[in-house]
């Protein structure tokens, strides 16, 4: 039976979610942390203004919003990421603030209903969400304050902003939790290829700079040049860095102990998109069995296949970076007209990582779609 | 993955039962009492039914077994599905998916908190959740599996896939309906040939679709975008059993790096873990080397052929025969004549192989992990390592 859905009639959260969609589609907000963070300050407005009767209705709506979301720009996975999130922290708050729900659970006869399929082994279920234990603890605490004659909004919504405000939270210290680790991961005398720009990796190399000796090789990263960033950044910390054309990658790659990538979204095989570019780096760094570590948010953990196999290149820039209009011969330029393509990202196979950095601990490729299991409940996979 | 028709031993038994057709929740029509009982032959008669596939069937018999059971506590239904399930491993040529549907119904029935006080009530209650299963599952965790499958098939698809199996059909059919356009690449699938199967009910839909050799695999690879293989069973490496075939098949695919796929009902999922060809649970090994054949023993060449390279090896034993004039019975596999050695054409074997030589070869073969790319399940699309991880939430303690 689908509940009475319910809209946003608050005026200025609706202009929140129309301007949103429209940054989204105009890409005037990109990049996995940047999205993320605004669909959480939405969804946190949206949760503060809603008004709902039951959990169902709350959790159709952020479906339905998530959605227009999506569309507006689908090669952002971490706004589907985040609302994952949300809708299992949701679930979680009411389970924990009313009580299991009196539905049947709607499982097929005869799944062997009295072992979860996947197991959550204390030790490892347990450092991925301890911020999480504290809220239920909480949830039941004001459960007992005998509030649960007022309707159901007023109960649970202050639990809810909570719970996504850790979220928030959470994004915002994602940068220094995946750089903790970072002196295990480097040794002295390292000589360490990255590409692009990554706000993660440059936290990560910093974090480790405090303890190690190493150089880094930093490919500027053409067309969008943002290795050139990614250089002066380093080298302003005083982390001895030189700066390559990717051209020569390869050539350097017998001189290089480690590559560091940045990911755009992990997808569920442990596959990466990443900036373009990183694909060659992974296959140069195999022929040399140099190892190709990976840093993330752990809110880049997509539950997504790279559906169409090898091709990750669905997503384009402009043709200007590659080669202005007047270089092209503009207008006035006989013949054929100029091709020009600028894909964004790459996608880099599970076997060609060795080993993936997460705010929530270091794992190997093949464990991701755990994770994911892990991190977001099943029937929030499709939105 | 393979059709329910009996394998050759089993042909006899089989085709009296093809009159009992009965659907499954009335139990076929036997007119035995509990103690004659025979679970074999319950299996056989749910196998025969079209839409059953072996776990399924499997389940269905060990159901029928409660049902007819006279135990009076738990621990005499479990030993009594036991042993049922013991006789049914036995009691089939090739018991490795049936083997599945029957540690998954044991585990139920051991794991099921008995909620009424009757036991009576309680064995009733299995009943009717062994039969909703039989009933529901097969076809529920197809439509799963070919929607999930279906992501993976872009418009314009050239696929391969080996032999016959119902969820690869589904899932392609599946993809047919929403206007993908797809084609088809068939292997035939010796000895059983399944793939001619495969192809006639492809175009049947109009599917366009080609048989190929097995031997032409190497040689189509190029031009396929990815390759869906059915599964016998999925063991907890995260590997397959399928028809002998599917791990060359596999190795193929990855060479040519081309995404390797096994649609698979969670039913298939097998804990056991084999460590290579040879392993494969309750199965014989087959293809014995002709080095164990009485006439070479007698020879006494073993052990230098052994240490020669294989050319040099062929090359001695051609001569040795032609000294000794005895005449030497050569494998199949070396029997091709060799340049040079006037022995191998003194008498010209018949074309294609004998009954004989077929039945000495596997019927499955085990691929490897690591040549899959992902296992697309109803319990949602794993990687390899993903199988073990479920199957030990399921049977763990």
């Amino acid at each position: 039976m689908p509940p009475e859905t319910i809209t946003i009639r608050d005026k200025p959260t609706i202009k929140q979610i129309e301007s949103l969609v429209s940054r989204l589609r105009r890409r005037q907000v990109i990049g996995a942390q940047e999205t993320a963070h605004e669909t959480a300050l939405l969804l946190r407005q949206i949760v503060s203004v809603a008004r709902f009767s039951s959990i169902e209705q709350l959790i159709q709506l952020i479906k339905s919003i998530a959605r227009r979301l999506i569309d507006a720009n689908p090669k952002e996975f971490a706004v589907g990421n985040i609302v994952r999130r949300v809708l299992r922290l949701i679930r979680e708050e009411c389970v924990a603030a009313l009580g299991p729900s009196d539905e049947p659970s709607t499982s097929s006869p005869f799944s062997v209903p009295e072992t979860p399929a996947y197991p959550n082994p204390p030790d490892l279920a347990a450092p991925s969400r301890p911020q999480l234990r504290a809220t239920n603890s909480l949830a039941t605490f004001m459960v007992m304050g005998n509030q649960r004659k007022k309707p159901l909004a007023i109960t649970v919504k202050p639990l809810l902003i909570q719970a996504i405000q850790e979220v928030i939270d959470e994004l915002e210290t994602v940068y220094e939790n995946v750089a903790k680790t970072a002196r295990d991961h480097i040794y002295d005398g390292e000589i360490i290829l990255t590409l692009s720009y990554s706000r993660t990796i440059e936290q990560f190399l910093k974090s480790a700079a405090r303890d190690r000796h190493f150089t880094v090789i930093v490919a500027e990263t053409a067309p969008s040049y943002s290795g050139r960033l990614m250089a002066t950044a380093l080298s302003s910390a005083n982390i001895p860095t030189v700066l390559i054309p990717d051209s020569s990658i390869y050539p350097l790659m017998p001189r290089i102990t480690k590559v560091i990538l940045g990911a755009h979204a992990i997808l569920a095989n442990g596959g990466l998109f990443t900036q373009c570019g990183c694909a060659l780096a992974a296959a140069a760094a195999r022929a040399h069995s140099t190892p190709v570590v990976v840093c993330a948010g752990q809110f880049k953990l997509t539950p997504a296949w790279n559906l169409y196999h090898e091709y990750a290149a669905l997503d384009f820039a402009g043709p200007e970076k590659v080669i202005s209009f007047e270089e092209g011969g503009g207008g006035e330029r006989g013949g054929e007209p100029l091709g020009v393509i600028n894909p964004i990202y790459d996608y880099v196979k599970p076997e060609l990582v060795d080993v993936l950095i997460t705010n929530d601990g270091d794992h190997p490729p093949p464990y991701v779609y755990r994770l994911i299991k892990e991190t977001y409940d099943d029937e929030d996979m499709q939105l | 993955m393979l059709s329910p028709s009996p394998s050759p031993s089993s042909a006899g038994a089989e085709t009296e039962d093809d009159d009992q057709l009965a659907p499954l929740p009335a139990p076929p029509g036997h007119g035995q009492g509990q103690g004659t009982f025979d679970v074999v032959q319950s299996y056989r008669s749910h196998l025969s039914d079209e839409d059953l596939p072996m776990p399924i069937a499997a389940v269905a018999a060990l159901t029928e077994l409660v049902e007819r059971s006279s135990a009076q506590t738990m621990s005499q239904l479990v030993h009594e599905l036991q042993a049922g399930a013991h006789k049914l491993k036995q009691g089939t040529a090739n018991p490795i998916s049936l083997s599945a549907g029957c540690d998954l119904f044991v585990r139920y029935v051991t794991t099921t908190r008995q909620e009424h006080d009757d036991f009576a009530q309680h064995k009733r209650s299995l009943v009717d959740q062994g039969r909703a299963y039989a009933k529901e599952l097969p076809t529920e965790s197809r439509d799963k599996i070919s929607r999930f499958a279906l992501g993976f098939i872009q418009d314009d698809a050239v696929i391969l896939t080996h032999s016959y199996s119902r969820v690869v059909m589904q899932a392609l059919l599946a993809a047919h309906r929403a206007r993908k356009r797809i084609s088809v690449y068939v292997t035939e699938a010796r000895p059983r040939s399944l793939g001619v199967k495969t192809v006639h009910l492809l175009e049947r839909f109009q599917i366009p679709c080609t048989l190929i050799l097995d031997t032409a695999v190497a040689y189509i690879m190029d031009k396929v975008d990815l390759v869906l293989v059915g599964s016998e069973a999925v063991v907890e490496s995260g590997g397959l059993i399928n028809a002998v075939g599917t791990a060359g098949l596999a190795v193929i695919a990855k060479d040519s790096g081309r995404p390797f796929y096994a649609l698979v009902e969670s039913y298939k999922f097998l804990r056991h873990f084999p460590l290579n060809q040879y392993d494969l649970p309750y199965m014989p090994t087959y293809l014995p080397l002709p080095a164990q054949h009485p006439s070479r023993a007698a020879l006494g060449l073993q052990t230098p052929s052994l240490l020669l390279s294989r050319a040099s090896s062929l090359a001695s034993l051609a001569g040795s025969a032609h000294g000794t004039g005895t005449p030497m019975p050569l494998s199949p596999a070396r029997d091709q004549p060799k340049p040079g050695a006037t022995s191998a054409s003194a008498s010209t074997p018949a074309p294609g192989m004998t009954k004989e030589q077929i039945d000495q070869n596997p019927e499955v073969d085990y691929t490897r992990p690591e040549l899959i790319s992902l296992v697309v399940s109803d319990v949602g699309i794993l990687t390899p390592q993903g199988v073990s991880g479920y199957l030990v939430g399921v049977f763990a303690d």
